[in-house]
């Protein structure tokens, strides 16, 4: 039996956090549908929005988690929550779910990170109270993200959508199965981009100054990070206006993001030199 | 209570009861892949069951050390089990998918020859800047001699640490553990591949050569994905660090096995229902 090495002290409680970003996440994920009723790809953005939230969410969850001290690194966590969410993502965006994609992903998700729970904790002995429910979580959380991205990205998360392309080849439109979320590989960058942001906040901010609102502040500063990067890559898939309008949307939110989490780092620093990064050298 | 009271003190006793859940937890699994996808689908799981323990067996063998290797104050590779295993294991799928047109026992053994390159440049590296960048000797705290080659380990042991660098039998075992975690990830790759290659062109309605990259990338990020969740599981069986096969906390395999192929049964049935369904 293990014993909980930091309590959580003030702050929001895990409970709120986990509603807030489940519901914040699935509104994203639909709004994301207002692509096929306006028949565009402007609202590509909301998917971006999507991985924030989720990405907020599945860092709290970690810091539940791994303020157990489990012993093999942070990183780990946001490993396993990207590598059981990838495959409920694929197998929800199959035409017969429908509309229903974004809770299939999340069930299926949250299925598959239930039974990991059980293995590691009552096969692999590990017995640490949050264990069963933080895996949980976190595959819907892995698997969320992931269609978030592939809204960014593409516009939308259908299996046809995502499998299929197009590229101009001597004037003519052909539609392709390498130019694709799936068949490029974009899924592997997106795979990845997630699992960091979403281990990076609490591994950054872990120890005995650990401020829920810095390590939250971070990790949506990751995300926008993210963001950026699959907005750069959604310029392959999409309008280039609509890419653009991603592009702003993350670039304006990391900058914000970025800021304030520079500020509460000032505040709960115990002191702050604003040291210059290239030193004036006089004389030679 | 300090934090390194704190430490989860999961032993090595298994818990028979859930292992027979997990093993009948298998059994349905198999049961229901028979039931929507018999023939191809099941021997593709079966497949997948089988790369997955290699994983998780194979790391066991991976000397790590985590957060103490790196202040040189235990023996291993500084860093996490889901890195390294990560590491080997890539190394190994991209090696073993680049062979995979040559069937599939040169491909799985090019993966493993892959990972067990890599680990092995690893290890060397490692050692290279324990021995002439920190200036400690390599020596394990966890046993008297070495098991392969004999030499004493007491009086090249720092006091206050458990061992430090890596000793000749963590070296084999890293190489040991790379070979087998390439083997198993690129035997699921293959075994995806060739799946998603037979059933994607009818369900997506397009040639089979069009279909190439999605089989391909597809299946790749399921081999990682699970390469992940298989390693991750037995950094949870190890508690994070290991000093290779001599350790005693290698004798926690069973459980490991178990872990493993539940968890690829799982992950695994849930990949082939996207082309079965």
């Amino acid at each position: 039996m293990s014993v909980k090495v930091e309590v959580i002290e003030g702050g929001i409680p895990h409970n709120k956090i986990m509603i807030a970003g489940l519901v914040g996440t699935l509104v994203c994920l639909y709004l994301t549908y207002l692509n096929v009723l306006t028949n565009t790809e402007v609202f590509a953005f909301f998917g971006g929005l999507a991985v924030v939230t989720a990405l907020i969410w599945g860092s709290h969850t970690i810091k539940v988690l791994c303020s157990y001290g489990i012993g093999t690194g942070v990183p780990s966590a946001g490993m396993i929550a990207f590598g059981s969410g990838v495959m409920a993502m694929l197998l929800a965006t199959k035409p017969i779910f429908g509309m229903a994609a974004p809770i299939v992903a999340l069930v299926l998700a949250a299925i598959i990170g239930f039974i990991l729970g059980y293995i590691s904790n009552n096969i692999l002995n590990m017995k640490i109270p949050a264990m069963v429910r933080a895996l949980t979580e976190m595959a819907a959380v892995g698997a969320l993200s992931l269609m978030g991205f592939a809204a960014l990205i593409t516009g939308g998360f259908t299996f046809a959508g995502l499998t299929t392309g197009t590229v101009n080849m001597l004037g003519m439109t052909v539609s392709s199965n390498q130019i694709s979320f799936i068949g490029g590989g974009l899924i592997a960058v997106a795979f990845l981009l997630g699992a960091i942001a979403i281990q990076h906040p609490f591994n950054a901010c872990l120890g005995p100054g650990w401020k829920q609102d810095r390590m939250l502040m971070l990790t949506a500063e990751c995300g926008f990070l993210s963001m950026i990067v699959a907005a750069i890559m959604s310029f392959a898939l999409i309008s280039a206006g609509s890419a653009i309008i991603s592009l702003i949307v993350a670039i304006v939110g990391w900058a914000y993001t970025y800021n304030q989490y520079i500020c509460l780092s000032k505040r709960d620093a115990a002191a702050w030199l604003d040291a210059k990064p290239i030193p004036d050298m006089e004389g030679h | 209570m300090s934090a390194v009271a704190a430490k989860p003190q999961a032993g090595g006793a298994m818990n028979p009861t859930a292992m027979v859940v997990g093993v009948i937890m298998l059994l349905i699994i198999l049961a229901l892949c028979w039931y929507v996808s018999p023939g191809l689908g099941l021997m593709a799981l079966i497949g997948i069951i089988i790369g997955g323990v290699l994983i998780g067996f194979g790391t066991h063998f991976v000397p790590v050390g985590g957060a103490p290797a790196a202040m040189g104050q235990a023996p291993g590779i500084a860093t996490g089990v889901a890195m390294l295993a990560a590491g080997a294991g890539l190394a190994g799928l991209f090696g073993g998918a680049w062979a995979a047109g040559q069937g599939w026992v040169i491909a799985t053994i090019t993966g493993g020859v892959g990972g067990g390159l890599m680990m092995a440049i690893t290890c060397m590296m490692v050692n290279f800047i324990y021995v002439f960048g920190m200036g400690i000797p390599s020596a394990s705290g966890k046993v008297a001699k070495d098991p392969i080659t004999g030499d004493t380990q007491a009086e090249f042991k720092s006091q206050g640490t458990e061992g430090h660098g890596l000793p000749f039998v963590s070296f084999v075992g890293g190489v040991t553990g790379g070979f087998l975690g390439g083997a198993g990830g690129t035997l699921i790759y293959l075994q995806l591949l060739s799946l998603y290659e037979t059933k994607l062109p009818t369900l997506m309605g397009v040639p089979a050569a069009q279909v190439m990259p999605i089989a391909v990338a597809a299946a790749g990020i399921f081999a990682v994905g699970l390469f992940l969740v298989n390693a991750v599981l037995t950094a949870y069986n190890i508690t994070g660090t290991i000093e290779g096969p001599h350790d005693p906390k290698f004798k926690r395999w069973p459980r490991a096995i178990v872990a493993s192929a539940v968890a690829s049964a799982l992950c695994g049935f849930v990949a082939i229902l996207i082309v079965a369904i």
